[in-house]
C-alpha cells in the first residue's frame, strides 16, 4: 500500500511533466491543426536560460517567470516568422520547419551552454543541482498512510492542476478563450466576424511555448541537471499524452499525460521482472494502440460530426 | 444616400482571376439581390467587399474607403457577412457563437447579453438549442444563427450568400421574411447573393445579374422578370 501510493504521486508528478507538453501540443493543433515538433526543445532552451538566470543570481521565481516569458516570445516569433509564411502550403511544410526549429534549438543549447550537462558536478567541491522550483532535497518528505511521499512530486502534481485549471476558465470564461475556440472551430468564419486570426495564432503558440517552459524547468528540476537529450523522451511522451487525451481536448492531454505517468510508474514498480526498464517505455505504448483502437479520436478527443 | 459603393471591383484567387471589374451600389436601407449561376463570382464578390481575399478597386462603404481595410476593422465599420454554407462555428454553442459575433463590440456585455436576447426574440428556435452545440442544429436553424451571429455585431449592411442553399423552400420564405422586416424595422441594408431567383426577386428592391465576374444586367425587380431572356435563364418560366 505504501508502495502503490509512493509509485502513484511519482508516476502523477512525471505525468505532470507530459501534461505540461501535452497541453503546449492541443493548444497548438487546435488553432492550427498542426503538429510542433520543436515543443520539447522550446521548453529546453528556456529551462537552460532560468539555469543561467539562477547562476546570475536571479531568485528561482522570477527565473521561471523571465523563462516563461522567453519561452512565449520563441513561440510566437516561430508562428509569425516560420510557420506562417509555409503555413499555406501545406501541413507538412509546417511540420517540417518546426523539425528545423528542434535542430536549431538543440545546436544554439550546446552552443551556448556546451555539450555536458549542467551544473556540471566536478567544480567546486559541493554537489550543485538545477534549482528546483519546490523543496526537493533528500529529507523533503511527507508521510501519508506510512507512505513518504516527495513533496515536490505533490507540488508539481497541484501546479498542473491549477495551470489546467486556468487555461479552462481562460478558453471558456475570455473573450481570448472565445477567440481561440473559434478560430479551431472554423477560421473562416471568424476573420468574418472580425476576430484577427493571425493575432490569437501567434498568442497560441506564445502561451503552448510558456507553459511548456514550465515543464521543462519542473522537470529539470526532477531530474536535477539539464542536458541537450533532457526534453526528447518528454515530448515522446507529451505526444503521446496528446494523442491519447484527444489532440483537440486540452484536459484529455492533462489525463493522457497523467495516465502514461502512473502506468509507467507502475510498470517499471510491480512487472519490472518480467517487462523490464527498457520495456516500460512500449506498455504505455502499448495502453495508447488499445485506447486508440477503440476510440480513434482519443479519450476525449471529438470526433469531428456536423449535420449538414 | 447609397451606403455601399463598388467601382472596378477586382478579385480572384491566385493566378485565378474571378471578378473582372464589378460596379455596383447598395442604398441605405435597401435589399439588393445579386443573381448569378454556380462560378458567376457571387461568394467572391462579398468576400472581396468583406476583406477576406485580396482585391482591387475602390469600395466606399458611409463615405469611407474600405477597399484597403482589413476583415476586422470592415466588421466594426458595419458590414456583417453571413458566410455561405452557414459558417457556424459547429463545435461551440449556440450561445458561444453569439459571442463570437458580438467579438468586435467594445460596450458592456451586458449591452450583449441584451442583443443575444433580442435576436432569441426574432429567432426562438436558436433560444431553446441556445446550450446545444452549433453542430448538431438543423440546416435551417444554422442558417438562422449565422444570419443573427453577423446581426450581433451591430451591421448597417448585411451580406448573405445563399442562405436558401439546401433549405426547404418553406424555410428560405421564412428566413427571407425575417430579412425583410428587418429591413423594414431596423433600417437595415442587406445585399443578398443568390441562385434561387423566384424567392429573392420579391424582397429586392432591385437586381443585378453577374456572369462570369461581370455584371451584365440590373435594374428593379419588376424591370428585370419583364426581360424574357433574363426570366427564361433566371426564373425558369
Amino acid at each position: 500500500m505504501e508502495l502503490f501510493l509512493q509509485r502513484l504521486v511519482d508516476g502523477l508528478s512525471e505525468g505532470s511533466i507530459y501534461a505540461l507538453i501535452a497541453l503546449g501540443l492541443v493548444i497548438i493543433f487546435r488553432g492550427t491543426g498542426h503538429l510542433n515538433f520543436a515543443q520539447g526543445e522550446m521548453a529546453l532552451f528556456c529551462a537552460y536560460c532560468v539555469y543561467q538566470f539562477g547562476e546570475w543570481g536571479i531568485p528561482m521565481i522570477p527565473a521561471l517567470l523571465m523563462g516563461m516569458v522567453i519561452g512565449f516570445f520563441i513561440g510566437a516569433l516561430t508562428e509569425v516568422a516560420l510557420v506562417r509564411p509555409v503555413s499555406k502550403r501545406s501541413p507538412f511544410a509546417v511540420f517540417i520547419v518546426t523539425i528545423g526549429v528542434f535542430q536549431f534549438l538543440n545546436w544554439l543549447d550546446s552552443a551556448i551552454w556546451g555539450g555536458q550537462q549542467l551544473p556540471s558536478s566536478a567544480i567546486g567541491s559541493k554537489q550543485r543541482t538545477y534549482p528546483s522550483l519546490f523543496p526537493n532535497d533528500p529529507d523533503d518528505f511527507v508521510t501519508v498512510f506510512g507512505a513518504a511521499i516527495k513533496i515536490s512530486s505533490l507540488c508539481i502534481f497541484c501546479m498542473v492542476l491549477v495551470i489546467t485549471a486556468l487555461l479552462f476558465v481562460v478558453f471558456n470564461y475570455t473573450k481570448l478563450g472565445l477567440a481561440m475556440r473559434a478560430v479551431a472551430s472554423n477560421a473562416d468564419s471568424a476573420k468574418l466576424v472580425g476576430i484577427k486570426v493571425s493575432q490569437v495564432l501567434m498568442v497560441s503558440w506564445g502561451i503552448a511555448a510558456a507553459i511548456g517552459a514550465l515543464g521543462g524547468v519542473a522537470f529539470a528540476g526532477i531530474i536535477t541537471t539539464v542536458n541537450t537529450g533532457l526534453m526528447f523522451t518528454v515530448f515522446l511522451y507529451g505526444s503521446a499524452a496528446a494523442t491519447l487525451g484527444g489532440f483537440d481536448s486540452p484536459g484529455g492531454a492533462v489525463i493522457g499525460g497523467l495516465t502514461i505517468g502512473v502506468v509507467q510508474n507502475m510498470v517499471a514498480g510491480y512487472a519490472d521482472e518480467w517487462v523490464g526498464t527498457s520495456m516500460k517505455v512500449a506498455v504505455s505504448f502499448l495502453v495508447i494502440l488499445v485506447v486508440l483502437l477503440v476510440r480513434p479520436s482519443g479519450l476525449f478527443g471529438t470526433a469531428k460530426v456536423e449535420r449538414v | 444616400m447609397t451606403l455601399l459603393q463598388v467601382r472596378g471591383l477586382k478579385a480572384g484567387y491566385g493566378p485565378l482571376k474571378v471578378l473582372e471589374g464589378i460596379d455596383l451600389e447598395v442604398g441605405e436601407g435597401e435589399i439588393v439581390v445579386m443573381l448569378g449561376a454556380n462560378g458567376a463570382g457571387k461568394t467572391t464578390t462579398l468576400r472581396a467587399l468583406s476583406g477576406v481575399i485580396p482585391r482591387t478597386g475602390t469600395v466606399e462603404f458611409a463615405g469611407a474607403d474600405i477597399s484597403k481595410a482589413s476583415p476586422e476593422s470592415i466588421v466594426r465599420s458595419g458590414v456583417a457577412q453571413v458566410p455561405q454554407g452557414r459558417g457556424t462555428f459547429p463545435e461551440l454553442s449556440v450561445d458561444d457563437n453569439m459571442h463570437a459575433g458580438a467579438y468586435p463590440r467594445r460596450d458592456s456585455s451586458a449591452a450583449i447579453k441584451t442583443d443575444i436576447g433580442k435576436w432569441y426574440d426574432v429567432f426562438p428556435r436558436l433560444a431553446d438549442r441556445r446550450h446545444q452545440r452549433a453542430g448538431s442544429l438543423s440546416g435551417g436553424e444554422q442558417q438562422m444563427l449565422a444570419i443573427a451571429r453577423a446581426l450581433m455585431s451591430r451591421p448597417t449592411l448585411l451580406l448573405c450568400d445563399e442562405p436558401s442553399l439546401g433549405l426547404a423552400p418553406l424555410i428560405t420564405q421564412e428566413l427571407f421574411k425575417v430579412l425583410e422586416r428587418l429591413n423594414k424595422e431596423e433600417g437595415l441594408a442587406v445585399l443578398l447573393v443568390e441562385q434561387n431567383a423566384n424567392l429573392a426577386m420579391h424582397i429586392a428592391s432591385r437586381v443585378y445579374l453577374l456572369e462570369t465576374g461581370r455584371i451584365v444586367a440590373s435594374g428593379s425587380a419588376a424591370e428585370l422578370s419583364a426581360d424574357d431572356s433574363i426570366r427564361k435563364a433566371y426564373l425558369g418560366f
